[in-house]
């Protein structure tokens, strides 16, 4: 069981400059065993602080921390069984690759024969057979990322923890290195927690997502979940690129009523939003539910809006097209098999199947 | 029409080529002018002193003086030898020089080391009252420690005298903390998570990085302790316990000066510093830009 748990975990810095700050505010979750776990969050919203305190790096300063079934409050990050890479590779630049990976298990006076095996295997995983004997400095940085990986792999650790090990590739290696660790995910059958501010690589990497922001966390779930059932505004407009639009309106009976339009809610759903009735609310809208109506197959008897389309931005295989409701500009992700143009009236179909409803005071999901 | 003014355009383009090669030439001119000038002024001295060194007795006072003798001897530096104790200073040099410059190394490594990633309590304030003991002029604390190591101590005329004082100087903590604060701390983290023991870390992670800076540090702190005049000649009084830089005062009498004794001595004692300066090359020009690139 490799399980890792917080049980109202917070970590306070003493800051020079601003006093004390919360870093982590009360966490609790349960990373499964196996799991691939990530978290997601803007920059400076404790995701490191977090995954540094389960390494034993930082101290948090209440609450408990469980790896396996036991507590790991006090215990030194090498009685943890953890293994970590960081965002810098972190390789010591005066050893070779070989001394790099076995220094872990040296210290831990293993055998000889034993480390020379396992970094004979954890090198060929990794294709770093030729480069063992280099220094971190003569190898690229894709490479030098597969050696911090490698480095993890050796001490077959229970946990693997990651802190943002792609934000130094470029786009095409970032890419390819998702696919190979999320490969090595399943080849290990380790639990891996994994942080990133790249809310798409948090979806495709992981099994679940904890998407915090400023030390709060936000919401845990899977990134499907995430996507269609966001607990608040801040999840909804992080998760998804281009993120969901938010457009102010009233709910009166069965329409949401903006500055410009009257959209219909479907019925299954008026249940849940009864207790809004005749109040404020913040209709949220994903930009692909934002629809040109000629792909429809019959032309929709209400929902149908008519803007000025404001800017186009041709994507390849889709459109992202900017409009005005009100002061709000939407943005809609529509296929580009249908031109569109700037500066034109364009009809477009807003699916209210897939809406979601949020309070505008306490920013929390309806129903 | 288009190819005229392109043509014209093109003579621009050379004419305009032409003005910065002459810009660069002139350039290089003044700067390799400047530095020769300079490198004549510091060397001028040391010539002059070797120059000196193997004139007479009588040629040297010679005004106006020979610039190339015109009867070359070693004569003085025989009288070097013979006045006595010259090997024995040449001896104490090196071991103040080796024993300050190895512990300044040690200790400043360790405290800058300290003072630049580990956490502990009061670390800013204990920084800053180190720093701002290297505000206060030497020449306020000599007196006081005079006192404290001649008269409190009874250390007089003792090696113990020579290198206590600055075992470890502020200035050295400093220079080893802000190049110790260059290294990247996730390398400690790693090393802390690869199971390695704290003093491990110090001795297998930091140490072979900061070594080019330690390099730096220490031929900085020989060389100044080499070339230290004051401190020992206060307190050293016998002929053993001199080192070579207090030994050269000797060739100055009541009445007299043995110019030439004093120039041979001053060649010996100059010419370890020669060989380290040529064999340590490349650690001074790093010393000069330390800190100043990362990566
Ligand atoms: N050692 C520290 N001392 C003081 N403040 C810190 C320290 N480490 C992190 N912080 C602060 O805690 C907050 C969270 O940091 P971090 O966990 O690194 O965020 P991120 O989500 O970007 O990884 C930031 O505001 C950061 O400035
Ligand atoms: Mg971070």
């Amino acid at each position: 069981m490799s399980e890792v748990r917080f049980v109202n975990v917070s970590k306070e810095f003493e800051d020079d400059n601003k006093g004390k700050f919360t870093a982590v505010n009360d966490a609790t979750f349960t990373i499964e065993d196996k799991e691939f776990m990530v978290f997601v969050g803007p920059s400076g919203c404790g995701k490191t602080t977090s995954l540094r305190m389960i390494a034993g790096l930082e101290r948090q300063t209440s609450g408990d921390i469980y790896i396996g079934d036991r507590t790991v409050n006090k215990a030194h990050p090498k009685d943890r069984d953890i293994a970590m890479v960081f965002q810098d590779y972190a390789l010591y630049p005066h050893m070779t690759i070989r001394e790099n990976m076995s220094f872990g298990l040296k210290n831990l006076k293993r055998p000889k024969e034993e480390i020379e095996k396992k970094v004979s295997e954890a090198a060929q995983i990794l294709s770093l057979e030729n480069l063992l004997d280099r220094k971190p400095r003569e190898l690229s940085g894709g490479q030098r990322q597969r050696v911090a990986v490698g480095r993890a792999i050796v001490r077959n650790p229970k946990v693997f923890l990651f802190d943002e090990p792609l934000s130094n590739l470029d786009a095409k290696l970032r890419v390819q290195m998702r696919m190979e660790l999320s490969e090595l995910h399943k080849r290990l059958g380790a639990t891996i927690v994994y942080v990133t501010h790249d809310q798409v690589e948090a979806m495709t990497l992981g099994t679940r997502i904890v998407v915090m922001n400023q030390g709060e966390i936000q919401q845990i779930d899977t990134p499907e979940e995430l996507y269609k059932n966001p607990k608040n505004m801040f999840v909804a407009g992080f998760i998804g690129s281009p993120p969901m639009n938010f457009v102010r309106g009233r709910l009166d009976g069965n329409i949401v009523q903006t500055v410009e339009h009257a959209l219909v809610v479907p019925e299954d759903k008026l249940l849940k939003y009864a207790e809004y009735q005749g109040k404020e609310v913040v209709l949220g809208i994903r930009p692909e539910d934002v629809i040109n109506i000629e792909h429809l197959p019959d032309a929709p008897a209400q929902n149908v809006i008519e803007p000025v389309i404001k800017i186009v931005e041709h994507l390849g295989s889709e459109f992202l097209v900017y409009f005005g409701i009100g002061e709000e500009t939407i943005v809609g992700k529509i296929s580009s098999d249908y031109h569109m143009e700037v500066f034109k009236k364009h009809q477009l179909y807003i699916n209210m199947e897939k809406m979601t409803l949020f309070d505008p005071q306490t920013q929390m999901r309806i129903g | 029409m288009a190819t005229n003014h392109q043509q014209i355009q093109l003579q621009l383009d050379e004419k305009k080529d032409k003005q910065r090669k002459i810009f660069k030439i002139v350039g290089l001119s003044v700067i390799y002018i400047v530095l020769t000038i300079w490198a004549i002024l510091t060397f001028v001295p040391l010539i002059w002193m070797f120059i000196s060194s193997i004139k007479d007795t009588t040629s040297i006072t010679q005004v106006p003086p020979q610039l190339i003798p015109d009867q070359p001897t070693l004569d003085a530096y025989r009288r070097v030898f013979d006045v006595g104790g010259f090997a024995r200073w040449f001896l104490n040099s090196v071991i103040v020089s080796t024993i300050l410059t190895i512990s300044n190394v040690v200790l400043a490594s360790l405290a800058g080391y300290a003072f630049a990633k580990l956490k502990f309590p009061g670390r800013n304030t204990i920084f800053w009252i180190l720093l701002g003991s290297m505000m206060i002029p030497g020449q306020i604390t000599l007196i006081p420690l005079y006192i404290l190591i001649v008269n409190t101590f009874q250390m007089a005329d003792t090696y113990l005298a020579l290198v206590i004082p600055t075992l470890v100087t502020t200035a050295n903590i400093f220079l080893a903390r802000q190049f110790m604060a260059s290294l990247p701390s996730t390398l400690i983290d790693a090393a802390r998570i690869d199971a390695c023991s704290e003093p491990k870390i110090f001795w297998k992670v930091i140490l072979p990085m900061a070594k080019p800076g330690l390099a730096v540090l220490g031929i900085f702190t020989f060389v100044a302790n080499w070339n230290n005049f004051f401190w020992p000649f206060l307190v050293t009084s016998s002929n053993e316990m001199r080192t070579l830089q207090v030994g050269l005062t000797s060739f100055r009498y009541q009445y007299t000066a043995d110019y030439g004794a004093m120039m041979a001595g001053a060649v010996l004692t100059a010419i370890p510093m020669f060989i380290v300066f040529l064999a340590l090359q490349k650690y001074f020009l790093k010393g000069i830009t330390i800190g100043a690139v990362k990566g």
